[in-house]
């Protein structure tokens, strides 16, 4: 079964064809326009790829070699929410060891995993995401989490369940 | 224009030469995998490191440029040092694949560390694994796992071939070359990406497993694919012949000519080759009872020498038609108009297939002519027109036609070659033309001769011969020369080279390099 | 020394975000100054005097980076704004995006104006949602206002100013890895020369400066650049933003004049170590730079006192480690940073990060030897002089700082494939 091709919505066409203004080089606009359609399909497809060299008028290969590059570009359907976990430095003395064993028990899969109901994937990264104060923290889809204890954790999932019941 | 002195040695380049580049122009080599001189720079294997005087930094030499004054040492204790360090690096992840690999013997890793490295490996961790291989095109194999990141495949298929079929994925130690997944490296100059891998991640399909390369000799020689005449090199092995079933040409590699090729080879060429062993005419034949018999060269230059003197007394030249062929050198056209133009006084004598239609051409190498010498055969003014030698001879004013090479196979053309003419046939492969004749003389492939080619544009350029003639086969130059003396014709040449230095005024010694231009 | 706020002055001020309360505070007065009351070379030679050095890590006088842009007109000239911030430790450019995004754009007209600069970008990280959120909004004000686009603050000026996201790489803060991926492909740095101020973004003479060393230029243009540079030591001009984690019982930013010692940021503003433990170890500009030990904490912050201890000042990411880290594990999480981080373009970080990663992993699970040591010295000593660009650095300094400033716990792990300070932690507990 071969999957279906993907476009832009007219919306997101138009919001393309805004981006392109903004740069003199046509190249420039591809990290904005794979964003853009990480944000309508979940993540970059080869359908995905094939439509963005198109009409970034690319070889596919540029474009493979860029979204494998760069790590907030997925390239595997993740969860309705991804969580990604930080283990850098200011974060492993503040113990978030045990925040990323907690996890991997409530989700049930380990970091890299989508939960079997789809509504949440995570990882245990090595990047610093830059808010040591708040170590050990995390990030779920846009925001930051600090503090945490397992049972902030909790809530936060809790949280983000319910946002998805609404 | 500044000066440079690099090891002690000084030398004026050009403006904006690299070190590297400078370097090279003394004659000292520096280590390098990712520096090509046909591609960009990439700067990133960091082998070429050198030690200039008044830079606290070793420099990478394939990058920065010379300035007046500068002072190079390439083999300071310094800079041997980290070459040494950057061969260690690459072998963390290389497999222990030597005995396996292909490559061996020609590998650079190989090289480099044999003459830098010696070392002890102190690496006791698990190498990653990857994709071991993994055919990619046609011609191509590809293992990821010995790879080293040079990147010139990758340039190549972006700046050369401009087809972008392979790329670099992933970050760090996790990168890995390889195609978008379901396409296929199957540009028309595939396997060049073979010559420019310095270790064995990219192989020939062609070649694998078929022989080492330190059993194989190399001969210098003109591709003749097409009208461009691409300097090759063939490789061979004729004194082990219980290796790889007898096969004697391996492969074929681009030869470095600036005005002709580069450093390139098309597919075509470079696998086009298959013709050099495999259904050749190996004996010589004679029609008997309206079937062609196995024979030997006296019969057959015997029945061909009575077949042109009766002819000859009898009708006179007219009755003689020559079709040369544009796959012949110059020498055997030389020799051709010598002695059907000159001394038997044939006036038809052809060498351009009507029926020939122009192939593929493109704006890089490969021309639209599939023949090595029409240009050869224009100048030499074998220019009678051929569909009228034909035409004649199935009209029966020809009585004795004499086909070099050609394979006539449309069957206009195999309707004009009835039983009415005598048909003399001198190839190198059977077809089905030669099934038409009455008398198959086995030539010589431009691998098993002497000779030069002139490519489209005018250049003459000199081949030489790597294997024996298969079998019974013999150079058109020793079968006219036979055929000149059966016909009592006084020639006295004693190898190709007489021709050249008759035609040219020059020997072959004395020919550039890169070729002769005509004029 | 006290708390200095000057760049921080409205940390924690949701308002400092609407543009018209930022005016209402002085704020777009300096930029106005500079436009209509000073040329170009006024602003750079004032910039040049206050020492204000590069703050997102390598500490390059700014203004002397500017005068390396020629003057020519025949290709125009960019600004990017790195944003970038991925160091581990750093966390200070997301204060100012997040409480002040309109110092940073003031910021960015000033620069512009002292350099000839009409097209700007900021490149922000992927993962600073939140922040790229609130940049946005005030970008956007920004335009409404009049304070961007054809006639900047009605001056006969145009700049426009957009924002590029980045998508997750470290080297992506590294000044030619930055413009690599704004271009549109892999953030691998490019081979020097020539450099961006000559040959930049999109071929094109370009400046590079981190948000922090922008959004200085307010205050400097406001009340000079010698009082600047006087608020600072020698040739470290001014205050700086410090971001304190670790095991301090106070984490988070802090505005101090270069030259505090340590000590003072850890104890007297960060509150001390987290239970009153002892401390053991710092390190004072994000994981790039050496770490310290706790008898180095009287040494000044300044990029020179540092540079002389063998160690830098970098990003200011002050990582506090006590008594119960094994140094071991920390360089275990700084190789694995390293490792991942690496854009693979180059022979000695691509491999020295993964092999180095490999063999601390070995030592922390006790299979290591004394060779591994030597092994370790010896990747870390190539990965320096070597490379394409100052990751491998940075990571080569990170490396040889551990092994040389704690040798002994390396020298345990190895004898005796276990951890002393874990096993001491157990004893106590």
């Amino acid at each position: 079964m071969t999957a279906a091709p993907f476009e832009f919505t007219p919306e997101n066409q138009r919001e393309f064809e805004e981006i392109l203004t903004k740069y003199p080089e046509r190249r420039a606009a591809l990290l904005p326009a794979l964003h853009l359609a990480q944000l309508q399909n979940g993540y970059i497809s080869p359908e995905v790829e094939d439509y963005i060299a198109r009409i970034m008028e690319l070889p596919i290969v540029d474009v493979r070699e860029v979204v494998s590059f760069y790590s907030l570009y997925f390239r595997r359907p993740m969860g309705r929410h991804h969580i990604r976990v930080c283990m850098s430095l200011s974060c492993m003395l503040r113990d978030c060891k045990s925040i990323r064993d907690h996890l991997h028990k409530r989700l049930g899969v380990p970091p890299g995993g989508v939960t079997s109901d789809g509504s949440f994937s995570w990882e245990a990264i090595p990047d610093c995401l830059g808010a040591c104060e708040i170590a050990p923290m995390m990030q779920l889809d846009g925001e930051y989490y600090g503090n945490l204890t397992p049972e902030k954790v909790d809530e936060i999932l809790e949280k983000a369940k319910e946002a998805d019941r609404q | 224009m500044p000066t440079i002195t690099i090891d002690g040695q000084e030398i004026v380049v050009a403006e904006g030469t690299t070190v590297i580049q400078a370097a090279e122009k003394l004659g000292i080599y520096i280590p390098r995998y990712c520096y090509h001189p046909g591609l960009s720079i990439a700067g990133s294997c960091r082998l070429c490191m050198v030690e200039i005087e008044k830079m606290p930094k070793l420099q990478i030499s394939c990058h920065i440029r010379v300035q007046d004054g500068m002072r190079v040492t390439t083999n300071s204790e310094k800079a041997v040092q980290a070459r040494r360090a950057m061969l260690e690096f690459l072998l963390i992840d290389h497999p222990l694949d030597c005995p396996v690999c292909d490559q061996s013997g020609e590998c650079e890793l190989q090289n480099f560390y044999m003459e830098i490295g010696r070392y002890d490996s102190r690496f006791l961790d698990n190498k990653i694994k990857r994709k071991k291989a993994y055919p990619i095109g046609p011609h191509v194999i590809l293992d990821q796992e010995r790879c080293i990141l040079c990147s010139r495949c990758v340039r190549f298929t972006d700046e050369v071939s401009r087809t972008h079929e392979l790329g670099i994925f992933e970050r760090g130690d996790r990168s890995v070359i390889d195609l978008y997944p379901g396409k296929r490296l199957d540009n028309k100059y595939s396997g060049n990406v073979i010559d420019i891998c310095p270790v064995g991640a990219l192989l020939e399909r062609d070649f694998r497993f078929q022989c080492r390369v330190w059993y194989l000799q190399s001969q210098e020689s003109i591709c003749n694919g097409c009208a461009r005449g691409c300097n090759t090199q063939i490789h061979y092995n004729t004194a082990r012949p219980y290796k790889s079933q007898g096969r004697r040409i391996l492969r074929l590699r681009p030869r470095f000519n600036p005005f002709v090729n580069r450093w390139w080879l098309c597919d075509e060429g470079r696998y086009g080759y298959e013709f050099i062993n495999k259904n050749r005419i190996e004996y010589p034949y004679l029609r008997q009872a309206g079937q062609l018999e196995l024979s030997d060269w006296d019969a057959a230059l015997e029945e061909t020498t009575r077949a042109l003197k009766t002819a000859l007394e009898q009708y006179g030249p007219e009755s003689i038609g020559v079709i040369a062929s544009p796959q012949l050198s110059n020498e055997d056209l030389y020799l051709i108009r010598k002695i059907f133009g000159e001394l038997m006084g044939v006036k038809d004598i052809g060498f351009k297939s009507p029926w020939e239609k122009p192939g593929y051409q493109d704006d890089f190498l490969i021309r639209a002519d599939k023949n090595p010498n029409s240009r050869g055969a224009e100048e030499m003014g074998l220019t009678s027109d051929v569909r009228t030698i034909l035409e004649s001879t199935g009209a029966g004013r020809i009585k004795v036609l004499y086909v070099f090479q050609h394979n006539f196979n449309a069957p206009e053309a195999l309707e004009l070659l009835r039983d009415t003419s005598v048909i003399i046939y001198q190839g190198t492969n059977w077809n089905q033309t030669a099934e038409r004749a009455h008398v198959v003389l086995p030539s010589a492939t431009y691998a098993e001769k002497d000779g030069t080619f002139t490519n489209f544009e005018g250049r003459i350029q000199r081949f030489r011969r790597a294997v024996p003639p298969l079998e019974e086969s013999k150079t058109d130059f020793e079968i006219l020369s036979l055929l000149a003396e059966r016909l009592e014709y006084p020639l006295v040449y004693s190898d190709p080279g007489d021709l050249y230095m008759e035609w040219r005024g020059q020997s072959y010694e004395e020919m550039d390099p890169y070729g002769e231009m005509l004029g | 020394m006290p708390i200095v706020k000057l760049v921080s002055e409205y940390f924690g001020n949701e308002q400092a975000r609407n543009l018209d309360w930022y005016q209402k505070h002085g704020g777009y007065a300096a930029a106005r100054k500079a436009l209509f009351e000073m040329t170009p070379k006024q602003v750079t030679e004032e910039v040049i005097k206050s020492n204000l050095r590069g703050l997102g890590g390598a500490g390059f006088p700014t203004g002397k980076k500017w005068s390396f842009v020629p003057e020519t007109d025949d290709l125009p000239k960019y600004l990017a704004v790195n944003a970038d911030e991925a160091e581990p430790g750093t966390f200070k450019d997301r204060y100012i995006l997040e409480w002040d995004p309109h110092r940073l754009i003031e910021g960015i007209i000033i620069c512009s104006w002292a350099v000839g600069i009409h097209q700007a970008y900021i490149y922000i990280r992927g993962e600073y949602v939140r922040p790229y959120r609130i940049l946005k909004a005030a970008v956007d004000e920004a335009y409404q206002k009049g304070i961007l686009g054809e006639r900047v603050l009605g001056k006969d000026f145009k700049l426009d100013l957009h924002i590029h996201r980045g998508a997750g790489a470290y080297i992506c803060g590294e000044e030619t890895g930055l413009l690599e991926s704004l271009e549109g492909k892999k953030g691998w740095p490019r081979l020097k020369p020539p450099f961006p101020a000559v040959v930049g973004l999109f071929k094109c003479p370009t400046v590079i400066n981190n948000v922090e060393t922008l959004a200085h230029l307010r205050c400097i243009i406001e009340r000079g650049g010698e009082w600047f540079a006087d608020l600072g030591v020698d040739r470290n001009g001014g205050t700086r933003l410090f971001a304190l984690s670790g095991h301090v019982k106070r984490p988070g930013v802090y505005e101090l004049p270069m030259g505090t010692p340590f000590r003072e940021l850890i104890y007297e503003h960060g509150g001390g170590i987290v239970g009153d433990r002892r401390l053991k170890a710092v390190i004072p500009g994000g994981i790039s730079a050496p770490v310290l030990r706790a008898d180095q904490v009287d040494i000044p912050m300044t990029f020179d006192d540092l540079n002389k201890a063998g160690s830098m000042l970098g990003s200011a990411g002050v990582v506090v480690m006590d008594e119960t880290v094994c140094m071991v594990e920390a360089m275990h999480t700084v190789a694995e940073f390293f490792a991942h981080e690496s854009c693979g373009q180059c022979t000695p970080c691509r491999h020295g990060t993964g092999w180095v990663y490999r063999i601390v992993s070995r030592i922390l699970e006790g299979h290591g030897s004394e060779d591994d040591l030597g092994t370790l010295m010896h990747a870390a000593n190539y990965m320096t002089g070597t490379s394409i660009c100052a990751l491998s650095e940075g990571a080569s300094m990170a490396y040889r700082g551990f092994l040389t400033q704690f040798p002994e716990e390396f020298k345990y792990h190895v004898r005796h494939g276990k951890c002393d300070v874990k096993e001491k932690r157990q004893a106590v507990a």
